[in-house]
Protein backbone atom coordinates (compact mmCIF):
# COMPACT_ATOMS: atom_id res chain seq x y z
CA UNK A 1 0.00 0.00 0.00
CA UNK A 2 1.39 3.28 -0.98
CA UNK A 3 0.68 5.79 1.54
CA UNK A 4 0.75 9.77 1.24
CA UNK A 5 3.90 11.74 0.23
CA UNK A 6 4.53 14.39 2.90
CA UNK A 7 4.15 16.84 0.31
CA UNK A 8 0.65 15.41 -0.47
CA UNK A 9 0.15 15.55 3.08
CA UNK A 10 0.39 18.99 3.45
CA UNK A 11 -1.26 20.08 0.01
CA UNK A 12 -4.44 18.11 1.36
CA UNK A 13 -3.99 19.58 5.19
CA UNK A 14 -3.47 23.18 3.66
CA UNK A 15 -6.91 22.75 1.72
CA UNK A 16 -4.78 23.27 -1.49
CA UNK A 17 -5.91 19.91 -2.30
CA UNK A 18 -9.06 18.13 -2.49
CA UNK A 19 -9.25 14.78 -0.13
CA UNK A 20 -11.23 12.90 -2.81
CA UNK A 21 -8.31 13.57 -5.05
CA UNK A 22 -6.63 10.92 -2.80
CA UNK A 23 -8.75 7.83 -2.45
CA UNK A 24 -6.25 6.17 -0.42
CA UNK A 25 -7.60 8.33 2.51
CA UNK A 26 -10.67 6.51 2.93
CA UNK A 27 -8.37 3.38 3.36
CA UNK A 28 -5.48 4.54 5.36
CA UNK A 29 -6.00 5.30 8.90
CA UNK A 30 -2.46 6.67 9.09
CA UNK A 31 -2.90 8.51 6.45
CA UNK A 32 -6.24 10.30 7.83
CA UNK A 33 -4.14 10.73 11.20
CA UNK A 34 -1.73 12.33 9.77
CA UNK A 35 -3.51 14.53 7.82
CA UNK A 36 -5.51 15.45 10.90
CA UNK A 37 -2.65 16.06 12.95
CA UNK A 38 -1.01 18.34 10.44
CA UNK A 39 -4.29 20.65 10.22
CA UNK A 40 -4.05 20.12 13.99
CA UNK A 41 -0.52 21.60 14.37
CA UNK A 42 -1.67 24.59 11.77
CA UNK A 43 -4.06 25.53 14.18
CA UNK A 44 -1.91 25.40 16.90
CA UNK A 45 1.32 27.19 15.58
CA UNK A 46 -1.14 29.90 13.79
CA UNK A 47 -1.47 33.12 15.60
CA UNK A 48 1.66 33.23 17.69
CA UNK A 49 2.98 36.24 17.58
CA UNK A 50 5.91 38.13 17.90
CA UNK A 51 6.10 40.27 21.03
CA UNK A 52 6.10 43.83 20.27
CA UNK A 53 9.11 45.56 21.23
CA UNK A 54 8.99 48.60 22.83
CA UNK A 55 7.69 51.62 20.73
CA UNK A 56 10.78 53.66 20.61
CA UNK A 57 12.82 50.39 19.45
CA UNK A 58 12.13 51.45 15.61
CA UNK A 59 13.20 54.35 15.50
CA UNK A 60 16.49 52.79 17.31
CA UNK A 61 17.11 50.06 14.93
CA UNK A 62 17.07 52.83 12.15
CA UNK A 63 19.74 54.65 13.56
CA UNK A 64 21.73 51.81 14.54
CA UNK A 65 21.24 51.17 10.79
CA UNK A 66 22.37 54.15 9.55
CA UNK A 67 25.14 54.45 12.25
CA UNK A 68 26.41 51.05 10.98
CA UNK A 69 25.94 52.47 7.14
CA UNK A 70 27.99 55.42 7.84
CA UNK A 71 30.54 53.45 9.50
CA UNK A 72 30.86 50.88 6.63
CA UNK A 73 31.11 54.28 3.85
CA UNK A 74 33.70 56.42 4.60
CA UNK A 75 34.56 59.24 2.26
CA UNK A 76 36.72 58.42 -0.15
CA UNK A 77 36.40 60.63 -3.39
CA UNK A 78 39.11 58.77 -5.78
CA UNK A 79 37.66 55.37 -4.76
CA UNK A 80 33.95 56.31 -5.20
CA UNK A 81 35.44 58.43 -8.63
CA UNK A 82 36.92 54.82 -9.83
CA UNK A 83 33.22 53.32 -9.26
CA UNK A 84 31.32 56.40 -11.23
CA UNK A 85 29.98 56.19 -14.63
CA UNK A 86 33.30 55.66 -17.13
CA UNK A 87 32.29 58.64 -18.34
CA UNK A 88 33.84 60.87 -15.62
CA UNK A 89 37.10 59.54 -15.54
CA UNK A 90 37.88 60.97 -19.54
CA UNK A 91 35.84 64.22 -18.44
CA UNK A 92 37.89 64.81 -15.40
CA UNK A 93 40.94 64.47 -17.30
CA UNK A 94 39.39 66.13 -19.97
CA UNK A 95 38.59 69.14 -17.74
CA UNK A 96 42.27 69.27 -16.26
CA UNK A 97 43.95 69.63 -19.76
CA UNK A 98 41.62 72.51 -20.46
CA UNK A 99 42.21 73.97 -17.07
CA UNK A 100 45.79 73.92 -17.37
CA UNK A 101 46.26 74.29 -20.68
CA UNK A 102 43.73 77.64 -20.13
CA UNK A 103 46.40 78.46 -16.60
CA UNK A 104 49.66 77.88 -18.88
CA UNK A 105 48.45 80.21 -21.60
CA UNK A 106 47.52 82.71 -19.55
CA UNK A 107 50.84 82.75 -17.97
CA UNK A 108 53.07 82.27 -21.00
CA UNK A 109 52.44 83.84 -24.16
CA UNK A 110 54.80 82.88 -26.79
CA UNK A 111 55.30 83.89 -30.24
CA UNK A 112 53.19 82.19 -32.76
CA UNK A 113 54.69 79.16 -34.55
CA UNK A 114 55.24 79.74 -38.50
CA UNK A 115 52.36 77.72 -40.00
CA UNK A 116 50.49 76.39 -36.92
CA UNK A 117 46.62 77.73 -36.40
CA UNK A 118 46.61 81.19 -34.75
CA UNK A 119 44.59 80.24 -31.89
CA UNK A 120 47.87 78.16 -31.17
CA UNK A 121 49.97 81.22 -30.32
CA UNK A 122 49.09 80.98 -26.38
CA UNK A 123 50.14 77.45 -26.37
CA UNK A 124 53.35 76.63 -24.11
CA UNK A 125 56.40 75.46 -25.72
CA UNK A 126 58.96 78.09 -23.56
CA UNK A 127 58.34 75.63 -19.74
CA UNK A 128 61.10 77.83 -18.01
CA UNK A 129 58.58 80.79 -18.55
CA UNK A 130 56.32 78.52 -16.31
CA UNK A 131 57.83 79.49 -12.92
CA UNK A 132 57.53 75.06 -12.31
CA UNK A 133 60.23 73.71 -14.44
CA UNK A 134 60.30 70.88 -12.40
CA UNK A 135 56.44 69.79 -12.07
CA UNK A 136 56.19 66.66 -14.06
CA UNK A 137 52.57 66.68 -14.39
CA UNK A 138 52.77 70.34 -15.95
CA UNK A 139 55.56 69.65 -18.24
CA UNK A 140 53.46 66.02 -19.65
CA UNK A 141 50.26 68.90 -19.72
CA UNK A 142 51.83 71.46 -21.70
CA UNK A 143 53.37 68.82 -24.24
CA UNK A 144 49.81 67.29 -24.47
CA UNK A 145 48.51 71.40 -24.98
CA UNK A 146 51.05 72.94 -26.81
CA UNK A 147 49.74 72.36 -30.36
CA UNK A 148 46.11 72.69 -29.32
CA UNK A 149 43.28 74.76 -29.38
CA UNK A 150 39.78 74.11 -28.92
CA UNK A 151 38.76 74.26 -32.52
CA UNK A 152 41.60 71.64 -33.85
CA UNK A 153 40.37 69.60 -30.95
CA UNK A 154 36.46 69.81 -32.22
CA UNK A 155 38.00 69.04 -35.80
CA UNK A 156 39.58 66.13 -34.75
CA UNK A 157 36.44 64.94 -32.51
CA UNK A 158 37.65 65.15 -29.11
CA UNK A 159 34.60 67.67 -28.59
CA UNK A 160 31.62 64.91 -30.07
CA UNK A 161 28.71 63.68 -27.88
CA UNK A 162 30.85 60.69 -25.25
CA UNK A 163 33.53 63.04 -24.84
CA UNK A 164 34.77 65.04 -21.83
CA UNK A 165 32.29 67.73 -22.61
CA UNK A 166 29.26 65.82 -22.88
CA UNK A 167 29.94 63.85 -19.68
CA UNK A 168 30.21 66.68 -17.77
CA UNK A 169 26.65 67.80 -18.87
CA UNK A 170 25.32 64.89 -18.27
CA UNK A 171 26.99 64.02 -14.69
CA UNK A 172 24.77 63.53 -11.62
CA UNK A 173 24.09 65.95 -8.64
CA UNK A 174 26.53 64.53 -6.08
CA UNK A 175 29.45 63.51 -9.14
CA UNK A 176 29.51 67.24 -10.16
CA UNK A 177 29.82 68.50 -6.97
CA UNK A 178 32.76 66.19 -6.15
CA UNK A 179 34.12 66.86 -10.28
CA UNK A 180 33.94 70.85 -8.80
CA UNK A 181 35.86 69.92 -6.17
CA UNK A 182 38.74 68.08 -6.90
CA UNK A 183 39.06 71.14 -9.45
CA UNK A 184 39.33 73.65 -6.91
CA UNK A 185 41.26 71.59 -5.00
CA UNK A 186 43.73 71.08 -8.69
CA UNK A 187 43.23 74.65 -8.80
CA UNK A 188 44.38 76.01 -5.80
CA UNK A 189 47.51 73.79 -5.64
CA UNK A 190 48.54 74.98 -8.67
CA UNK A 191 48.21 78.64 -6.99
CA UNK A 192 46.07 80.15 -10.11
CA UNK B 1 13.56 60.09 14.64
CA UNK B 2 15.09 61.27 10.97
CA UNK B 3 11.69 61.78 8.56
CA UNK B 4 12.43 60.59 5.41
CA UNK B 5 12.92 63.11 2.40
CA UNK B 6 8.51 63.59 1.36
CA UNK B 7 9.57 63.21 -1.96
CA UNK B 8 10.77 59.63 -1.93
CA UNK B 9 7.40 58.44 0.26
CA UNK B 10 5.45 58.20 -3.15
CA UNK B 11 8.31 56.02 -4.54
CA UNK B 12 7.26 52.33 -5.33
CA UNK B 13 9.49 50.01 -4.71
CA UNK B 14 11.75 49.49 -7.75
CA UNK B 15 12.03 53.67 -7.57
CA UNK B 16 13.51 53.30 -3.89
CA UNK B 17 15.96 50.90 -4.97
CA UNK B 18 17.35 53.48 -7.52
CA UNK B 19 17.20 56.22 -5.01
CA UNK B 20 19.19 54.56 -3.24
CA UNK B 21 21.61 53.76 -5.80
CA UNK B 22 21.47 57.36 -6.69
CA UNK B 23 22.73 58.11 -2.94
CA UNK B 24 19.66 60.55 -2.53
CA UNK B 25 19.84 61.41 1.12
CA UNK B 26 16.86 59.17 3.18
CA UNK B 27 16.70 56.59 0.54
CA UNK B 28 17.56 53.81 2.67
CA UNK B 29 16.40 55.02 5.63
CA UNK B 30 13.03 54.63 3.96
CA UNK B 31 13.63 51.34 2.92
CA UNK B 32 14.87 50.38 6.51
CA UNK B 33 11.24 51.84 7.55
CA UNK B 34 9.64 50.18 5.16
CA UNK B 35 11.09 46.67 6.19
CA UNK B 36 12.28 46.97 9.77
CA UNK B 37 9.19 45.04 11.39
CA UNK B 38 9.15 42.38 9.02
CA UNK B 39 13.14 41.82 9.48
CA UNK B 40 13.11 41.93 12.99
CA UNK B 41 10.04 39.35 13.16
CA UNK B 42 11.72 37.00 10.90
CA UNK B 43 14.62 37.60 13.36
CA UNK B 44 12.92 36.92 16.34
CA UNK B 45 11.08 33.89 15.20
CA UNK B 46 14.43 32.72 14.17
CA UNK B 47 16.31 33.56 17.78
CA UNK B 48 13.37 33.89 20.28
CA UNK B 49 14.95 36.48 22.00
CA UNK B 50 14.82 41.02 21.32
CA UNK B 51 18.40 41.48 21.42
CA UNK B 52 19.62 38.88 19.10
CA UNK B 53 16.54 39.85 16.96
CA UNK B 54 17.89 43.41 17.27
CA UNK B 55 21.17 42.89 16.07
CA UNK B 56 20.39 39.91 13.42
CA UNK B 57 17.93 42.75 12.29
CA UNK B 58 20.90 45.30 11.97
CA UNK B 59 22.95 43.13 10.11
CA UNK B 60 19.91 42.38 7.53
CA UNK B 61 20.36 45.78 6.85
CA UNK B 62 23.42 46.32 6.49
CA UNK B 63 24.28 43.61 4.07
CA UNK B 64 21.16 44.63 2.43
CA UNK B 65 23.42 48.35 1.68
CA UNK B 66 26.23 46.46 0.60
CA UNK B 67 24.60 44.08 -1.93
CA UNK B 68 21.75 46.65 -3.23
CA UNK B 69 23.66 47.32 -6.35
CA UNK B 70 23.27 43.44 -7.03
CA UNK B 71 19.55 43.72 -6.62
CA UNK B 72 18.45 43.79 -10.34
CA UNK B 73 14.83 43.32 -9.12
CA UNK B 74 14.83 39.83 -10.41
CA UNK B 75 12.51 39.06 -7.40
CA UNK B 76 10.39 41.63 -5.16
CA UNK B 77 12.60 43.97 -2.66
CA UNK B 78 10.90 41.69 0.14
CA UNK B 79 12.00 38.65 -1.33
CA UNK B 80 15.51 39.72 -1.02
CA UNK B 81 15.33 40.66 1.85
CA UNK B 82 13.75 37.65 3.66
CA UNK B 83 16.62 35.50 1.20
CA UNK B 84 19.47 38.07 2.91
CA UNK B 85 17.73 37.52 6.91
CA UNK B 86 17.59 33.57 6.50
CA UNK B 87 20.32 33.42 5.52
CA UNK B 88 21.93 36.06 8.24
CA UNK B 89 19.76 33.73 10.77
CA UNK B 90 20.81 30.19 9.48
CA UNK B 91 24.96 31.70 10.26
CA UNK B 92 23.94 33.23 13.41
CA UNK B 93 22.18 29.67 14.51
CA UNK B 94 24.51 27.61 13.63
CA UNK B 95 27.40 29.54 14.97
CA UNK B 96 26.10 29.87 18.96
CA UNK B 97 23.45 28.79 20.83
CA UNK B 98 20.56 31.72 21.70
CA UNK B 99 18.82 32.26 24.96
CA UNK B 100 15.49 31.94 24.20
CA UNK B 101 13.12 34.50 25.65
CA UNK B 102 12.51 36.34 29.23
CA UNK B 103 8.86 37.10 30.38
CA UNK B 104 9.82 40.67 30.55
CA UNK B 105 9.87 40.68 27.04
CA UNK B 106 5.90 40.05 26.83
CA UNK B 107 5.23 43.48 27.95
CA UNK B 108 4.93 45.22 25.13
CA UNK B 109 1.82 42.69 23.64
CA UNK B 110 -1.25 44.55 22.71
CA UNK B 111 -3.76 42.83 24.36
CA UNK B 112 -6.77 45.10 25.66
CA UNK B 113 -9.48 42.50 24.14
CA UNK B 114 -8.44 39.91 26.59
CA UNK B 115 -9.43 39.30 29.63
CA UNK B 116 -6.06 39.14 32.32
CA UNK B 117 -6.40 35.12 32.23
CA UNK B 118 -6.97 34.53 28.96
CA UNK B 119 -3.87 37.16 28.31
CA UNK B 120 -1.70 35.25 30.56
CA UNK B 121 -2.80 32.05 28.66
CA UNK B 122 -1.89 32.99 25.03
CA UNK B 123 1.21 34.58 26.05
CA UNK B 124 2.31 31.30 27.92
CA UNK B 125 1.40 29.20 24.76
CA UNK B 126 2.50 31.54 22.49
CA UNK B 127 5.93 31.42 24.46
CA UNK B 128 5.83 27.57 23.99
CA UNK B 129 5.64 27.68 20.56
CA UNK B 130 8.08 30.18 19.75
CA UNK B 131 10.96 28.12 22.46
CA UNK B 132 9.87 24.84 20.14
CA UNK B 133 10.33 26.63 17.06
CA UNK B 134 13.48 27.65 18.08
CA UNK B 135 14.62 24.39 18.58
CA UNK B 136 13.59 23.01 14.98
CA UNK B 137 16.79 22.16 12.72
CA UNK B 138 17.47 24.91 10.61
CA UNK B 139 16.10 24.71 7.61
CA UNK B 140 12.86 23.05 9.13
CA UNK B 141 12.32 26.69 11.21
CA UNK B 142 13.25 28.67 8.06
CA UNK B 143 10.10 26.65 6.57
CA UNK B 144 8.02 27.13 8.85
CA UNK B 145 8.89 30.55 10.13
CA UNK B 146 8.35 32.01 6.40
CA UNK B 147 5.23 29.90 6.06
CA UNK B 148 3.10 30.32 8.88
CA UNK B 149 4.27 33.64 10.01
CA UNK B 150 5.01 35.46 7.17
CA UNK B 151 2.48 34.05 4.35
CA UNK B 152 4.97 32.89 2.05
CA UNK B 153 4.15 30.26 -0.63
CA UNK B 154 5.73 27.32 -0.86
CA UNK B 155 7.51 28.34 -4.08
CA UNK B 156 8.64 31.51 -2.62
CA UNK B 157 9.97 29.59 0.42
CA UNK B 158 11.94 27.62 -2.38
CA UNK B 159 13.10 30.92 -4.01
CA UNK B 160 14.64 32.02 -0.68
CA UNK B 161 15.82 28.97 0.10
CA UNK B 162 17.53 28.10 -2.91
CA UNK B 163 15.39 24.64 -2.80
CA UNK B 164 12.32 23.17 -4.73
CA UNK B 165 9.24 23.27 -3.51
CA UNK B 166 8.80 19.45 -2.93
CA UNK B 167 11.89 19.96 -0.52
CA UNK B 168 9.71 22.55 0.85
CA UNK B 169 7.01 21.12 1.89
CA UNK B 170 8.87 17.95 2.75
CA UNK B 171 10.73 20.38 5.18
CA UNK B 172 7.42 22.04 6.03
CA UNK B 173 5.77 18.17 7.26
CA UNK B 174 8.96 17.28 9.60
CA UNK B 175 8.98 20.56 11.02
CA UNK B 176 5.30 19.97 12.07
CA UNK B 177 6.11 16.45 13.00
CA UNK B 178 8.74 17.39 15.10
CA UNK B 179 6.88 20.86 16.86
CA UNK B 180 4.47 17.83 17.45
CA UNK B 181 6.47 16.13 19.55
CA UNK B 182 7.88 19.02 21.45
CA UNK B 183 5.10 20.67 22.14
CA UNK B 184 3.50 17.34 23.47
CA UNK B 185 0.31 17.58 25.11
CA UNK B 186 0.43 21.53 24.77
CA UNK B 187 -1.67 20.88 21.28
Amino acid sequence: MDHLKPEEVVDIAEGTRAESSAPHLSTCELCRTQVREMRAMLSAVADVDVPEPSPLFWDRLSTRVRDAVAAQTPSRPWADLWTWPRAVVPAAVGIAVVVAAVLLGSRAPVPPVPGAPAVAANAVNDRDALGTPDDASLNFVADLTAGLDWDAASEAGLTAGGSAEHAVTHLRDAELRELARLIKEEVARSGA
Amino acid sequence: MITADLALAGLDEPALVEACLEGRPGAFDLLVERHRRTVYQLCYRFVGNHEDASDLSQDVFLRAFRGLKSFRGQASLSTWLYRIGVNVCLNRVSAKTLPSESIDERQFEDARAQSPDDRLLQEERGARVRAAVAQLPPKQRATLILRMYHEMSHQEIADVLGSSVGAVKANFFHAMGNLKKLLGDDT
